[in-house]
C-alpha cells in the first residue's frame, strides 16, 4: 500500500521564479527532497514514464503550469489522461490564467484541481504550501503496486 | 357628347362610314379598321382563297370593272376580270408572301368593259383574299424613284441629329412626291403632337413648332399606324363605296381593311383635313421599336393627289429607313453628352467605392450635379437624405419618396425608373414644389432599404404654340343630335404652361439606368466586402483570445517574479534603510497595479465577446448578491445601501447584470468622502421620468434603473472621460486606486443588452448613474 513517504511531486513549470516559490513551499512542508521538475509538457511525460519504470514505483502528484513552450499544460494533461499507465496520477493545475475557458477545458479533461497563481509572493507561497500539504500528505491515492 | 344614349349609333349592325358616320365623342371607339367602305376611285373584291370566288365587292364595281355588283358576287374571278388575270393572281398567290402585306401584282389594261387601266394589288387577311383595283398612272416617262430614294437614304445616314434626319426626310419626300406640304409630326408622352420638321410650298403658312391636341389623331388611328407602313387618302372629297354585303358570308365578320390602300377614311378625318384646307394626304408612321414615335404627314391642297404604286412604295421605304435610322441619329446627336454622363457617373461610383458610401456622390468633386443637367439631386441612403443643388426640403422629400415607392414603374425589374416633366400631373401634392421639382427622374437603389436617387428640374415657364385652341371643341347639329366636329379654327393659340420642366432626354434616362446598375454592383461588392470583414473579425477575435492568454500568463509571470524578488529583498537584513524599504514597497505596489490592469483588460475583452444568456431575473436578488460581493455590508466606514421600492423581474443576463450593479455600487461607495456614505438603488417606470436629465425622448418610454450616491461627484469637464478605458479621474492611490476599467465594463455590458448608460452629477453633492435595457417595459411585479 502506498504511503505519503513514497509520493513524488513533479512540478511542470518553465519559470524559474515560480518553481523557486513552489520549492520554498515544499521546503516549508518538509518534502523538498521529493520534488522533481519538468520544464515543459514533453519533459513531464518523459519523466513520468521513467519514474514509473524505476526501481521504486512511486505515486506521483503533478503540479502543472499551463502556458509553456513546446507541449503546453493542456497538451500534457490530455496525453496523461489518454495513457492508461499515467491516467491515475493526480494533476493539479497552477496557472497564471484565470480564463474561464482554461478552467473549463482542464476540468473537462480530467484535472483534479485548478488554482490561479496569486500575484503577491506571500500569498503565492501560502497557496502552494496548502496545495502541497493537501496532495502530498492529506489525500489517499491509489495503490502503485510497489512494495511498502 | 351625344344627347341621347352614349352607345354608338351603329351598335347591333355592321358599321359603315356611309351609313353611320361618327361623332367625336366616340371617335376613340370608331372602328376605323372596318369602315365598310372604300374610296370610290378604286374597287375592291374579297375572294374565297380556296376557289377564288367573289364573296364581297365594293358597290362601285360597275364603274370600275364594268359589271354590276349582282353579276360579280358569287362568281369565280375569271368571270369578272378574265382568265389571264386570274392566272396571274394564282401565280402571285403561290409566289408572294401576301399575309397582311399588300403587293402590287400587275396592271389590267382598259378594254370594252373597263374604262381605264387598273393597278391590281392583293393581300391576305383573316382567311380571305383582298384584291384592290386602282386606276393606273397615266402613262409617262417613268421617273427613276430608285435613284432618288438611294440618294436620300445616303443623306439620312449622315444626319448628325434627329432633327437633321427629319429635315432631310421632309425635304426629299416633298421633292419626290411634289406634294404641297410634308411634315414630321412627333407624338409627346401625352399623345399630343408637334410639327417637328416641315417642308412646304412657299405660299403656305408655316406649321413648324405648332402643337396639336391628342384628339386630332385619336387612339384607334394611332393604333392602325403602328401596324401599317403607308396610308394614302388621294381625295378627301372623293365618294365612298360600300362593301356588298358588309359582312362576309363565309367568316361572318366585317372586312378588316387596315392594310387596304382604298380603305375609306373616317368622316372625322376628312372633315378635319377639309377644315385645314387640305384636299389629299399621304401618311407614314415613324416607329421606335414597337412604339409609334411620330408620322411623316404629307398634305396636298391643290386638288386630289393620286400617287402611283411605285412612288408610294418609294415613300414607304423612306419612312422605314427613318424608323431604322432614328435611334442612330439620336445617338449621334447626344454622343458627347452621353460620354460625359457615363464618364462622370463612373468616376462617382469609383469615389463611392473608395469612400465606402454613396453619400460621397453628393459632396465630392465631381458630384451628381456635374453629370446630368438638373437643378438638384437627392439621395436617400443610410436612413437619411443627402442633397446637392436645389431640391425640395426633407419633409417634402419624405412625402415624395413615399409616393414614389408605391409607383408601378418601380416594379419593373430592368428599368425601375420614374420620370416626368410635370410632377403635379401625376401627383397633385407636387404642385407646391414645382419651382424646384417640376421635373423628377427617380429610381430605387434598393427596395429593402427604400434607398432612392432623385434628380430634380425646376419649372420652366413655356409657351406652347397650338395650331388652334386645343380647349375649343365646336359642336354642330348632326344626324344623331348635336355632335362635336373637328376643329374648324387652326389659328395660332399660344398657351403658357406652368409646372413643367425641360423634359428628360432618352440619353439621360439611359444614363440613370446604367448608373443604377453600377451602384447596385457597388452595393453587391460592398456586401461581399462586409462578408470578408466579418471573416477577418472572427479571425481577429481568435487573435484577441490568444492575446488575452499571452497577457494573462506571459505578462503576469515576470510580474510575479519581480514581486517575489522585491519581497525577498525586504527580508534581507542588509537592505534596511527607510529609503530602500520605501522603494521596495513601491516596486511591489507597481507590480500589483500592473497585475490589476492586466486583469481588467482581460475581463473587458471577454465582456465584449462572450454570449449573453437572457433569462427572467429577480433584480432584488441580483442587487443583494452585488452588495454582498462589493462588501457593502461590512465596510470599514459607515455606509448605507438603500432600495426604496422592490425592483422588478427583468429579462436580462443575470451574471452581467450583477456585474453592472457591482461596479456601480463599488464606485458609489469608493468615490465618497461623506461621514455616512449613502447609495440608493432604484428604478423608474416608463413615462414617469421625463425629468431625468440626459434621457432621450425614446428613453422616456423605457424603464430606467439608477444608482445614486452622495459621493464626491464628477466635475463637468470630466463628463466625457468617465466611461473611457483606464481613465481615472483621480490620483493613482486615491479612493482605493481602481484600474479605471469599471465604468467602461459597465457601459459595454449595458450596451450589449441593448441599453444605454449615462449619469448626472453635482460635484461635492453626488452622482446618479442611469441605465436602460432593451427588454420591453412591463408592469411592475
Amino acid at each position: 500500500m502506498s504511503t505519503a513517504f513514497e509520493r513524488v511531486l513533479l512540478v511542470v513549470e518553465d519559470s524559474d521564479e515560480d518553481f523557486d516559490t513552489v520549492l520554498e513551499a515544499a521546503r516549508d512542508c518538509g518534502i523538498a527532497a521529493r520534488v522533481r521538475r519538468a520544464v515543459d509538457g514533453d519533459d513531464c511525460l518523459h519523466q513520468l514514464q521513467s519514474l514509473d519504470a524505476g526501481p521504486v514505483r512511486a505515486a506521483t502528484v503533478v503540479l502543472m503550469d499551463l502556458g509553456m513552450p513546446g507541449l503546453d499544460g493542456r497538451g500534457a494533461l490530455r496525453a496523461m489522461r489518454a495513457d492508461p499507465a499515467l491516467r491515475s496520477h493526480p494533476v493539479v493545475v497552477v496557472s497564471g490564467s484565470g480564463n474561464p475557458r482554461d478552467v473549463q477545458y482542464c476540468y473537462e479533461h480530467g484535472v483534479n484541481a485548478y488554482h490561479v497563481k496569486p500575484h503577491r509572493y506571500p500569498e503565492y507561497r501560502a497557496l502552494m504550501r496548502e496545495v502541497i500539504g493537501y496532495w502530498m500528505q492529506s489525500v489517499r491515492l491509489p495503490d502503485t503496486g510497489a512494495a511498502p | 357628347m351625344t344627347t341621347g344614349s352614349s352607345r354608338p349609333a351603329w351598335e347591333g349592325q355592321p358599321y359603315s362610314i356611309k351609313r353611320h358616320g361618327v361623332d367625336i365623342a366616340h371617335c376613340d371607339a370608331e372602328p376605323v379598321h372596318t369602315p365598310g367602305c372604300v374610296q370610290a376611285h378604286g374597287a375592291l373584291l374579297v375572294l374565297r382563297p380556296a376557289d377564288l370566288v367573289v364573296r364581297q365587292a365594293s358597290e362601285n364595281v360597275a364603274q370600275v370593272l364594268g359589271l354590276p355588283v349582282h353579276d360579280v358576287l358569287d362568281r369565280p374571278l375569271e368571270a369578272v376580270v378574265g382568265a389571264a388575270a386570274r392566272g396571274r393572281l394564282q401565280q402571285a398567290l403561290e409566289r408572294e408572301p401576301l399575309d397582311c402585306s399588300p403587293a402590287y401584282l400587275f396592271t389590267l389594261d382598259a378594254d370594252a368593259r373597263r374604262p381605264a387601266a387598273l393597278d391590281v394589288s392583293a393581300h391576305r387577311i383573316d382567311g380571305v383574299l383582298v384584291v384592290e383595283f386602282e386606276p393606273a398612272a397615266v402613262a409617262q416617262a417613268s421617273p427613276d424613284h430608285y435613284a432618288q430614294v438611294r440618294k436620300t437614304v445616303a443623306r439620312l445616314q449622315t444626319a448628325a441629329t434627329l432633327r437633321g434626319l427629319c429635315d432631310i426626310v421632309v425635304e426629299d419626300m416633298r421633292a419626290l412626291t411634289g406634294l404641297d406640304r410634308v411634315m414630321v409630326y412627333r407624338f409627346h408622352a401625352d399623345h399630343h403632337g408637334e410639327v417637328f420638321a416641315e417642308s412646304r410650298r412657299e405660299d403656305l403658312a408655316p406649321w413648324l413648332g405648332l402643337h396639336y391636341p391628342a384628339d386630332d389623331i385619336p387612339a384607334p388611328a394611332r393604333e392602325i399606324f403602328r401596324r401599317l407602313w403607308i396610308r394614302p387618302v388621294p381625295d378627301i372629297d372623293g365618294a365612298l363605296a360600300e362593301l356588298v354585303p358588309l359582312v362576309n358570308p363565309d367568316t361572318g365578320a366585317p372586312l378588316d381593311m387596315t392594310h387596304c390602300a382604298l380603305r375609306g377614311a373616317s368622316v372625322m378625318y376628312t372633315e378635319y383635313l377639309r377644315n385645314m384646307g387640305v384636299r389629299a394626304s399621304l401618311t407614314m408612321p415613324i416607329r421606335r421599336g414597337n412604339d409609334l414615335w411620330g408620322l411623316v404627314a404629307c398634305h396636298h391642297n391643290d386638288g386630289p393627289a393620286r400617287l402611283p404604286h411605285a412612288l408610294r412604295a418609294a415613300c414607304e421605304l423612306l419612312a422605314q429607313v427613318v424608323s431604322l435610322q432614328w435611334h442612330a441619329a439620336e445617338d449621334r446627336g447626344f454622343a458627347d453628352y452621353r460620354l460625359r454622363l457615363e464618364g462622370v457617373h463612373q468616376q462617382l461610383v469609383a469615389i463611392a467605392a473608395q469612400e465606402g458610401g454613396l453619400a460621397a456622390m453628393t459632396d465630392a468633386t465631381p458630384n451628381l450635379l456635374d453629370a446630368m443637367a438638373a437643378g438638384g439631386v437627392a439621395l436617400y441612403h443610410r436612413d437619411r437624405w443627402w442633397r446637392v443643388g436645389t431640391t425640395p426640403d426633407e419633409a417634402e422629400l419624405d412625402a415624395l419618396a413615399e409616393w414614389l415607392n408605391a409607383r408601378p414603374e418601380f416594379e419593373s425589374p430592368m428599368r425601375p425608373i420614374y420620370q416626368t416633366d410635370a410632377l403635379h400631373r401625376d401627383w397633385p401634392e407636387g404642385e407646391r414644389m414645382r419651382e424646384v421639382a417640376a421635373g423628377v427622374l427617380a429610381m430605387p437603389l434598393s427596395r429593402a432599404r427604400r434607398n432612392l436617387m432623385i434628380w430634380f428640374r425646376p419649372e420652366v415657364l413655356q409657351d406652347v404654340r397650338w395650331g388652334g385652341n386645343p380647349h375649343d371643341k365646336p359642336v354642330v347639329p348632326g344626324p344623331h343630335g348635336p355632335r362635336l366636329t373637328p376643329r374648324a379654327s387652326f389659328e395660332l393659340f399660344v398657351e403658357s404652361v406652368r409646372g413643367r420642366s425641360a423634359p428628360w432626354l432618352p440619353v439621360e434616362v439611359d444614363a440613370a439606368v446604367r448608373l443604377r446598375l453600377l451602384v447596385m454592383e457597388l452595393v453587391v461588392s460592398r456586401a461581399e466586402f462586409l462578408d470578408a470583414l466579418n471573416a477577418d473579425l472572427a479571425r481577429s477575435n481568435e487573435e484577441l483570445d490568444a492575446f488575452a492568454y499571452v497577457a494573462s500568463h506571459d505578462l503576469k509571470e515576470p510580474l510575479r517574479g519581480i514581486h517575489k524578488y522585491a519581497h525577498q529583498l525586504l527580508d534581507d537584513a542588509a537592505l534596511q534603510s527607510p529609503e530602500d524599504l520605501q522603494k521596495l514597497h513601491g516596486l511591489m505596489r507597481l507590480t500589483q497595479r500592473m497585475d490589476s490592469l492586466l486583469d481588467s483588460l482581460l475581463h473587458l475583452s471577454r465582456v465584449g465577446r462572450t454570449r449573453l444568456e437572457f433569462e427572467e431575473a429577480d433584480l432584488n436578488e441580483v442587487v443583494d448578491e452585488a452588495v454582498e460581493m462589493v462588501g457593502g455590508r461590512r465596510t470599514d466606514f459607515p455606509a448605507r445601501i438603500h432600495v426604496p421600492r422592490p425592483l422588478p423581474v427583468e429579462l436580462c443576463d443575470r451574471v452581467r447584470m450583477r456585474e453592472i450593479f457591482c461596479n456601480l455600487l463599488s464606485n458609489a461607495l469608493k468615490y465618497n468622502d461623506k461621514p455616512v456614505r449613502q447609495v440608493e438603488v432604484g428604478w423608474l417606470d416608463p413615462g414617469t421620468h421625463d425629468d431625468v436629465p440626459g434621457a432621450t425622448p425614446a428613453e422616456h418610454g423605457q424603464r430606467v434603473y439608477y444608482v445614486r450616491d452622495n459621493g464626491i461627484g464628477i466635475r463637468p469637464q470630466h463628463a466625457t472621460q468617465v466611461f473611457e478605458l483606464f481613465k481615472r479621474l483621480h490620483g493613482r492611490d486615491e479612493y482605493g486606486g481602481g484600474t479605471g476599467a469599471g465604468l467602461t465594463i459597465v457601459r459595454r455590458l449595458v450596451e450589449r443588452q441593448g441599453g444605454r448608460v449615462w449619469f448626472d452629477s453635482t460635484p461635492g453633492v453626488g452622482s446618479t448613474f442611469y441605465f436602460t435595457l432593451i427588454a420591453p417595459p412591463r408592469d411592475a411585479p
